[in-house]
């Protein structure tokens, strides 16, 4: 009876969610897109044509911008893939591998401004790196007159973007290889005379690269349209195909909404090319001759070449410890002027006015995750319980969902504003909240659904043939079990929400603002002290945030299953 | 659904009526009526909020507006949120689509901090409260419309009463005294500064507003014709007469911080960059700019200001009633406060903004005359005398060609 009743109730629920996930992702898609071919019948433009393409190519040193955003985009995410399994190949079996995690979480679940800004303190003319050795070793009396940051072909763009990106796919990397019996692989590869760089690039590397390939296209598409690490790292003269649409879009000129359109387009094929230009590599590193070379090129078991690696990777991580350690002391500092290493006075009255002055922006900067966050692993739960309860055993078309990673931020921003502005809604809050969850959404979904559709079938047969309901199974026996998961994947579900800049920036419309783009609009302005002051809260926010989840996994975790 | 139409049309309604009432009764009624008139509007206001769009990036600017915004509310409970923009092209962006999607009320902003090309473009468009409205606050009794033209005049372009000034600026300049001795006073003399000391000037990167501004002010020194920069810019007609600015930025450019390959964003970055001797001067618009600094710690007190010897370029500052406004009497409240004598003698005070006062001292009773003569200066801030030599804004028509023209040659070229 209730059966009969709960079918069609739920067919009708999946088909209404999978509407109200598609209808936002098709208008913020067709917002930026007809617009792009001047095609846009509320300001009276009806037909569609090409002239839009025509003024792009035509912008001052627009093709220097594009190619700038690919090269970022492609450089920096071979260069943290690299990076991150050199890192793991020379710990792994050390006693420093179970140690990784604890060190890169917090690196994680920093803001990527804020590893911005701490390259900023650290590596400017007047940064605390040159200050080091200002004036006994340098000769320095004033910051030197050089034109190295940001430099001209993005170089510390690729960095900060490689600083924040090698921790997550260490991240990703980590629970791949846990996998699989990646131990046994590796002492394979070394029993056959392999390097230890050889063994992992041939044997294990491959394995691990098919889970994380998704990730992996994320970070390009990510890495070549990002906007809040480009207006602080990126060159200026032209900046990046993503700043460059931001400008445009922000002039008051009409046709500026068309122009910024169309180089919205631009920006989603750049990503296209890449992703198809990444898949073209993946084919030739398949071939057969590709291994021999490899094995060839990295038999020889350098010592010397080993240690460059090594030291580069330990420098990467110095860097963004020490930016952080910098903007916090830029924080509590005083008439701190080059080049002086340490500030004349140190108190604290800056944090206390800040906290004062912003109490209700840090608030709305902690609500708003919050909310977001239970959103989405709330959604997530519903989804995958429509699932299992339809019995839908092809889950391919659950790619949807990632959709809102491809496009770019800035692409879909401007294609969803104008129909919000055209929705007349009163509210900032509500509108905020519903497109962060497409951006927080596929992060919960990548670790809570397979953690839900893992719970061993014995368990819930078990637990009807006791009577117990489908919503008595979920919340006491899917639940518990995969609470672990379920709290890592609302923590990342806050922090992913916590770093957003650019829905903030246009969905809030400066009416809700969170401490993200106003450290970003201290940063610009460059005052020292509430920079160092506003990333502090930034920082402080999400460390807090997982040591409390850690602490609860501990204490309600009172047993451990063993899955396999 | 019902309901809220009555009540929107109750609105209007009402809303008519106060405007009628305005033009039909004001014109005949004495001081006292007018007064009374305002406060009737004034109690209406009551438990309203609304928003107000303003650049906000200096600390002590946002203070002020906040000390402001808690006097409104005590005096009237009326609440104003300031909306803090980066760039109020981004507020004329929002108010142009809203007005393209037809949402001709209840706009998201209701008053603007505007001046210049933005004032412009949402005159051309339609985009503000069209009425004449200034001259019916009461407060605006204090401005000397006769006499100080431009408080009716938005770089050349008539305000026909669409917005009410706020605050004077003056494009001044900055430098260190202890290790300048004499700074450069003209645009060649500052030429000649630049190319001597490699890499210790730049200036924020167009179209940032005082980034602008600068070029602007090098344009007016040099160019032969001083008056076709009273007209509307014509391509053909006017595109060589900005050569010299561009001749003059091909000889300077190479010697600028980072080889003028890369600008810093906005005028505030720049103090830093002064405070760290990275760069030998610095710009602002407001003549306290530097004072503020040295008395916030973010500049050594040794800092001093100066302007070019032929003058520089000075403004007026307005605020701006969008016309889909929502809280239209809301915001005029608002208005007429931030012009009454006690908001702009706290605006002009250095310890919270420093912004020269619009408001007319002759005007004025003599208890208030008194506060404002007795009000101090910054230590780096010049005197009235220093800053009497003022350069006229060209036609708002030519920003977008030096902003173009720039970003064109220097921009984009690296």
């Amino acid at each position: 009876m209730i059966n009969s009743f709960c079918r069609p109730l739920s067919k009708a629920s999946f088909v209404f969610i999978g509407i109200i996930i598609i209808i936002p992702i098709t208008c913020g898609f067709l917002g930026f897109f007809l617009p792009s071919f001047n095609y846009l019948p509320i300001l009276g433009k009806g037909e569609f044509s090409l002239n839009y393409f025509y003024i792009s190519m035509n912008i001052p040193g627009i093709y220097k911008s594009i190619i700038l955003s690919t090269f970022t985009g492609f450089v920096s995410t071979v260069l943290a893939l690299f990076f991150s399994q050199v890192i793991l190949l020379y710990f792994f079996k050390t006693k420093f591998f179970n140690y990784i995690k604890i060190i890169i979480s917090p690196l994680i679940a920093l803001p990527h401004i804020t590893m911005a800004i701490g390259l900023i303190f650290l590596l400017s003319p007047s940064g605390l790196l040159l200050r080091s050795v200002s004036p006994w070793l340098s000769g320095f009396e004033r910051p030197p007159n050089s034109y190295i940051f940001p430099d001209e072909y993005g170089f510390f763009l690729i960095l900060g973007i490689m600083l924040k990106e090698i921790p997550f796919l260490i991240l990703v990397s980590l629970s791949a290889l846990r996998e699989f019996s990646s131990k046994k692989f590796f002492d394979l590869g070394k029993s056959f005379q392999h390097s230890s760089f050889s063994s992992w690039f041939i044997l294990i590397f491959p394995i691990i690269y098919k889970k994380i390939r998704l990730v992996i296209f994320i970070i390009i598409a990510f890495s070549s349209s990002v906007v809040d690490m480009s207006l602080l790292l990126a060159p200026s003269t032209p900046s990046t195909l993503s700043v460059r649409i931001l400008q445009i879009f922000q002039s008051s000129d009409m046709d500026s909404f068309f122009i910024a359109s169309n180089l919205s387009l631009i920006q989603l094929l750049i990503i296209i090319i890449l992703l198809i230009f990444w898949i073209f590599l993946e084919k030739i590193v398949k071939q057969k001759y590709f291994y021999i070379f490899f094995i060839k090129i990295t038999s020889f078991k350098s010592e010397f070449l080993k240690f460059v690696i090594l030291c580069f990777g330990i420098i990467l991580f110095l860097l963004s410890f020490m930016g952080i350690i910098s903007s916090m002391l830029w924080g509590v500092s005083e008439n701190w002027y080059f080049p002086n290493f340490f500030p004349n006075d140190l108190n604290i009255n800056g944090f206390l006015s800040f906290y004062d002055q912003n109490k209700s922006l840090i608030f709305i900067s902690i609500y708003i995750p919050l909310i977001v966050s239970l959103l989405s692993i709330s959604l997530t739960i519903i989804w995958v319980e429509l699932i299992d309860y339809l019995n839908i055993k092809k889950t391919q078309f659950e790619w949807i969902i990632f959709i809102p990673l491809f496009i770019p931020q800035i692409s879909f921003l401007i294609g969803l504003q104008s129909f919000i502005i055209f929705l007349n809604l009163n509210s900032f809050l509500t509108p905020l909240i519903i497109v962060q969850l497409f951006y927080v959404i596929p992060y919960s979904f990548i670790i809570l659904a397979p953690a839900i559709r893992e719970v061993k079938s014995d368990y819930i047969k078990v637990a009807s043939s006791l009577g117990k309901n489908r919503i008595a199974r979920l919340f006491k026996i899917k639940i518990p079990l995969v609470l672990p998961s379920l709290l890592t994947s609302f923590a990342i579900g806050m922090i992913v929400s916590f770093s957003l800049y650019l829905p903030v920036y246009f969905i809030g419309a400066g009416r809700v603002t969170t401490l993200t783009v106003e450290a970003l609009n201290l940063a610009l302005s460059g005052s020292k002290q509430d920079l160092g002051i506003a990333t502090f809260f930034q920082i402080l926010f999400p460390i807090l945030l997982l040591i409390t989840i850690a602490f609860i996994i501990k204490k309600t975790i009172k047993w451990k299953f063993n899955f396999n | 659904m019902f309901l809220k139409s009555a009540n929107n049309l109750s609105k209007i309604v009402l809303k008519y009526f106060f405007i009628c009432n305005f033009f039909i009764i004001s014109p005949y009624s004495n001081a006292s009526e007018k007064k009374k008139d305002w406060e009737i509007k004034a109690s209406k206001v009551s438990g309203q909020t609304i928003f107000f769009h303003a650049w906000g990036g200096a600390k002590n600017i946002n203070s002020y507006i906040k000390w402001a915004s808690d006097a409104v509310k005590k005096k009237y409970n009326l609440t104003v949120k300031h909306v803090k923009v980066s760039d109020t092209a981004n507020v004329v962006a929002r108010i142009l689509s809203e007005k393209n999607v037809k949402k001709n009320n209840n706009g998201a902003v209701d008053l603007v901090w505007i001046n210049g090309e933005n004032f412009s473009v949402m005159k051309k468009n339609n985009m503000l409260l069209s009425e004449n409205w200034i001259k019916n606050l009461p407060n605006s009794k204090y401005l000397d419309f006769e006499n100080n033209l431009s408080l009716l005049n938005d770089f050349g372009v008539p305000t026909e009463g669409m917005e009410m000034p706020w605050g004077v600026s003056q494009l001044n300049f900055y430098y260190d005294s202890k290790y300048i001795k004499s700074p450069p006073q003209s645009a060649s003399e500052l030429k000649n500064y630049i190319i001597k000391n490699k890499g210790r000037f730049t200036f924020p990167q167009p179209p940032d507003f005082t980034g602008t501004s600068f070029l602007k002010q090098i344009l007016i020194e040099l160019i032969d014709d001083k008056s076709s920069l009273k007209s509307e810019y014509v391509d053909h007609k006017h595109k060589n007469a900005l050569s010299p600015l561009w001749k003059w930025l091909s000889e300077t450019t190479p010697y600028f911080w980072r080889e003028g390959k890369n600008y810093p964003p906005n005028y505030l970055a720049l103090t830093e960059l002064v405070a760290e001797r990275e760069i030998d001067i610095a710009m602002a618009f407001n003549i306290a700019h530097a004072s503020n600094a040295i008395s916030e710690g973010k500049l050594p007190n040794t800092v001093r200001s100066y302007i070019h010897k032929d003058g520089t370029l000075a403004n007026v500052h307005f605020l701006a009633i969008p016309y889909n406004s929502g809280k239209k009497t809301a915001a005029k409240i608002f208005v007429n406060f931030l012009i009454s004598p006690e908001a702009q003698l706290k605006k002009q005070d250095k310890n919270f903004w420093g912004d020269p006062s619009v408001i007319s001292v002759t005007k004025l009773d003599k208890e208030w005359k008194n506060k404002f003569s007795i009000l101090p200066r910054g230590i780096a801030t010049l005197s009235n005398e220093e800053l009497t030599m003022k350069l006229e804004e060209p036609h708002p028509s030519w920003v977008k060609a030096i902003e173009e023209g720039w970003i064109e040659k220097y921009g984009s070229k690296n």
